[in-house]
């Protein structure tokens, strides 16, 4: 009799560790990411600013990706659309400030995401430099 | 224990194969809704939900009515239906699976459906309706399984079982009410806007769930020769009938809140479905043969002699499932759309592609509840031996 | 099977689970690095505007469809032809279609012949943003009830929810009914509900919506509500206006001046 109880109670208890692991492991994956800066008050709207991106190539190459999320969460949903790049200048959080900049080349986001195999669904909606007239 | 399942009769493999071939044309209708949008389905700017929705709300009732054999077997311990208790519980996993499918059909885009999770909104009705169905899902699997395999092995099931067993039975009672408030609670949709909404949707659950729960039982009968018993059948027979009184009594009183009031707004909906509106009435027969098939069920099952004969009660089961099959289905989802928000018409027409999606799903529910009864019934019957 | 067995494979597969979730979780955080996105400027107040629009009807006419025109072209909104497929975020109809809850006795025909201009309404308290499993469409900070495509998993829910069927929904590929493509906006995919968004894109700019700017009659008014010195204020309380069923409590920002 004692032993089979104490055997359903370290069943119980792995199995509550083993769905706490889980949770943790899922609440952690999917959390929002906050950033950690400080509040500056600013003025008005923002320009676009062709003189450089808003990070560095490497930056962007390993973050553009997430970049593009926050920013689209921003201003869809919070109505923060002036995003303020490292070296101060001001910059509208949309995906017409990357393109406007990188117009030059039709197949901007294409030559990459082709050669990584990676298939965004941005241009199901997003006029791409492609289409654009 | 699921070994069970893998082996049967010829007939047995006949019956999973012709499934599978549902569920295969299903999924290949499936897959052209998915790449040519829900433009294929019968669906419009007007009536914004159709078949999948209708299916979807019928079958959550099905499986709420579990509840009606939990309840006096675990509660009341009323022995009787022993028998018929693990039925009832693969019945409400098979019927939820079928719930969830249909949702999943019939979104615009179900590779997001992780949304729901990802941004719970407890304001919203889906939110709490994916919740429950699918605690609910979890619940019915887990205690019907485990006392099950309790059984196999000749002991009493683990206390832990318990506890899960006395949870679905509030749990039921939750998740058709939700689905209710998921329509009760849309101020445009008169037709739905209605307090008495959702112990309708529990009345008829009660009703059309232990009439197919019977016929369910009658069909293993006579292909397994497991007889959940008459005596069962009998008391699930009268429970039945009074919940089908319950509901034609709040049909009833649906209509004179809307004719008595003479309120436009309120009559407008039961106008479409039972006389037309406006000269459209596409749906008037079907609301007329639903009421035929419910008052004729009823009155076989009021009358003892029939009642007690198996070609009479089958005809009444049937008549009654399908009854409420058109009032929850055709009547409450279409109706709800006419007339629009704009007071225009629009009628709905079902398509092939459309049926051919429901027909797979079926097929997926009859399927998981015929391999779950596969393994109950071996368990149940090397147990008699 | 072997008891042993059994337990074993139990035990592996919970330890399975375990492990490819937690590294689910772990991983892909450790590899790639924190982005810094310095500064939340400019983040608006909540309810400090609150935008509304006021449509005189008496100055709509017949034939005219500019309004119509001019929100369906800046916005790619698809047109296939069909009632059943139709995707509109404005349009015109009838006294007795917009305003169904109003007397429909004895009206003047000048009133009941009129053309009315239907459209979202933005309401205060929108039902339809309720009925959202996802929040895919919510209230924004200025009184917009806006949609997020990306969000969005198409359940319908909303449109089922809105009083005054403002919403529509992709039934297909919207590229397949837009022939000329606007660059102001994006179009939107398959299985995803749309709706009026008050040209927020727009306002962004500066511009009036795209509606009110297009009328010849300048019968479109649109303002903020919250300041009493607006136009839109001084328009309401000058004159008599109207509300598409106001007795369902959703406190629309469309006013008509009939």
């Amino acid at each position: 009799m004692k032993r089979r109880r104490a055997t359903l109670t370290k069943k119980l208890i792995m199995t509550a560790a083993a769905v706490l692991i889980l949770v943790l492991a899922g609440v952690y994956a999917f959390r929002h990411e906050e950033s950690q800066a400080e509040k500056i008050a600013a003025p008005a709207a923002a320009a676009v600013d062709s003189s450089a991106c808003i990070g560095s190539k490497e930056y962007m190459r390993a973050n553009h990706m997430r970049v593009l999320n926050e920013w689209r969460h921003s201003s869809v949903r919070d109505g923060n659309r002036v995003h303020v790049a490292p070296d101060g200048r001001k910059i509208e959080k949309s995906l017409n400030t990357c393109l406007n900049c990188h117009s030059g080349n039709r197949m901007f986001c294409f030559n990459c995401h082709m050669y990584a195999n990676v298939k965004p669904n941005c241009w199901n909606c997003h006029i791409s430099p492609m289409e654009a007239p | 224990m699921i070994e069970k399942a893998l082996k049967g009769s010829r007939n047995y493999w006949l019956w999973i194969g012709l499934l599978l071939l549902c569920i295969g044309a299903g999924f290949s209708a499936f897959s052209r809704q998915m790449w040519e949008g829900l433009t294929v389905t019968g669906m419009g700017r007007d009536v914004s939900w159709g078949l999948y929705i209708a299916q979807f709300t019928f079958f959550v009732g099905v499986a709420a009515s579990a509840v009606m054999v939990v309840i006096p077997y675990y509660l009341h311990n009323q022995k009787a239906f022993a028998k018929t208790v693990i039925v009832g519980e693969f019945m409400a996993v098979a019927a939820t699976l079928m719930c969830m499918l249909f949702i999943l059909a019939d979104m615009g885009r179900p590779d997001r459906v992780l949304n729901v999770l990802l941004y719970p909104s407890p304001h919203a009705m889906v939110f709490w309706d994916v919740m429950v169905l699918n605690g609910y899902l979890v619940i019915n699997l887990v205690s019907a399984w485990t006392v099950l395999g309790a059984e196999r092995k000749g002991v009493p099931p683990p206390a832990w079982v318990k506890p899960i067993i006395y949870l679905s039975i509030p749990w039921a009672f939750s998740i058709h009410t939700v689905t209710a408030f998921l329509y009760a609670g849309l101020p445009g949709r008169h037709l739905w806007l209605t307090a008495v909404l959702a112990p309708r949707f529990l009345a008829s659950a009660f009703a059309a769930g232990t009439s197919l729960l019977i016929l369910v039982t009658l069909i293993l009968k006579k292909t397994t020769g497991f007889d959940a018993g008459n005596e069962a059948r009998q008391k699930l027979a009268v429970l039945a009938t009074y919940a089908g009184v319950a509901n034609f009594f709040m049909i009833g009183t649906e209509f004179f809140t809307a004719f008595y009031s003479n309120v436009p707004a309120h009559m407008h909906g039961l106008q479409y479905l039972f006389f037309g509106l406006e000269g459209k009435s596409a749906l008037v027969p079907w609301m007329w043969l639903s009421l035929l098939l419910g008052f004729g069920a009823l009155a076989i099952l009021f009358n003892p002699k029939l009642r007690h004969t198996s070609k009479w009660l089958v005809a009444a089961c049937v008549g009654m499932v399908s009854s409420i099959w058109i009032d929850k289905g055709v009547g409450l989802v279409l109706g709800g759309f006419v007339p629009s928000p704009l007071e225009e018409i629009t009628e709905y027409g079902v398509t092939l592609t459309e049926l051919t999606v429901t027909l797979g799903i079926w097929a997926v529910g009859i399927l998981v509840l015929t391999l779950l009864l596969k393994v109950a019934v071996t368990v149940k019957k090397e147990q008699e031996a | 099977m072997n008891e042993d067995r059994r337990s074993f494979i139990k035990k592996a597969g919970i330890g399975i689970l375990a492990g490819i979730g937690s590294a689910a979780g772990l991983f892909p955080a450790l590899s790639l690095e924190k982005t810094v996105l310095p500064a939340w400027d400019e983040k608006p107040e909540p309810g400090k505007h609150r935008w509304g629009m006021l449509i005189d009807t008496r100055k709509c006419s017949g034939n005219c469809s500019e309004c119509v025109a001019a929100c369906h072209f800046t916005h790619n909104v698809p047109d296939f032809g069909n009632r059943k497929d139709e995707v509109k975020w404005i349009w015109k109809s009838s006294y007795e279609n917009v305003f169904p809850t109003a007397s429909q006795q004895f009206q003047s025909p000048g009133v009941t012949e009129r053309p009315y201009v239907a459209l979202c309404n933005h309401c205060a308290e929108p039902p339809c943003t309720k009925a959202c499993p996802t929040e895919a469409t919510f209230r924004r900070w200025d009184g917009i009830v806006s949609m997020d495509y990306h969000r969005c998993i198409g359940c319908r829910f909303c449109m089922a929810a809105c009083p005054y069927g403002s919403r529509s929904f992709n039934w297909r590929d919207p590229r397949e009914g837009i022939k000329l493509a606007s660059t102001e906006y994006p179009t939107r995919m398959q299985g995803v509900v749309e709706k009026c968004n008050f040209c927020s894109e727009r306002l962004v700019k500066g511009l009036d919506p795209a509606c009110v700017e297009a009328c010849p009659e300048q019968a479109l008014v649109f303002g903020d509500l919250n300041d009493p010195g607006s136009e839109i204020r001084k328009l309401l309380e000058s004159t008599e206006t109207m509300q598409r069923k106001p007795e369902l409590g959703t406190k629309p920002s469309v006013f008509y001046i009939i």
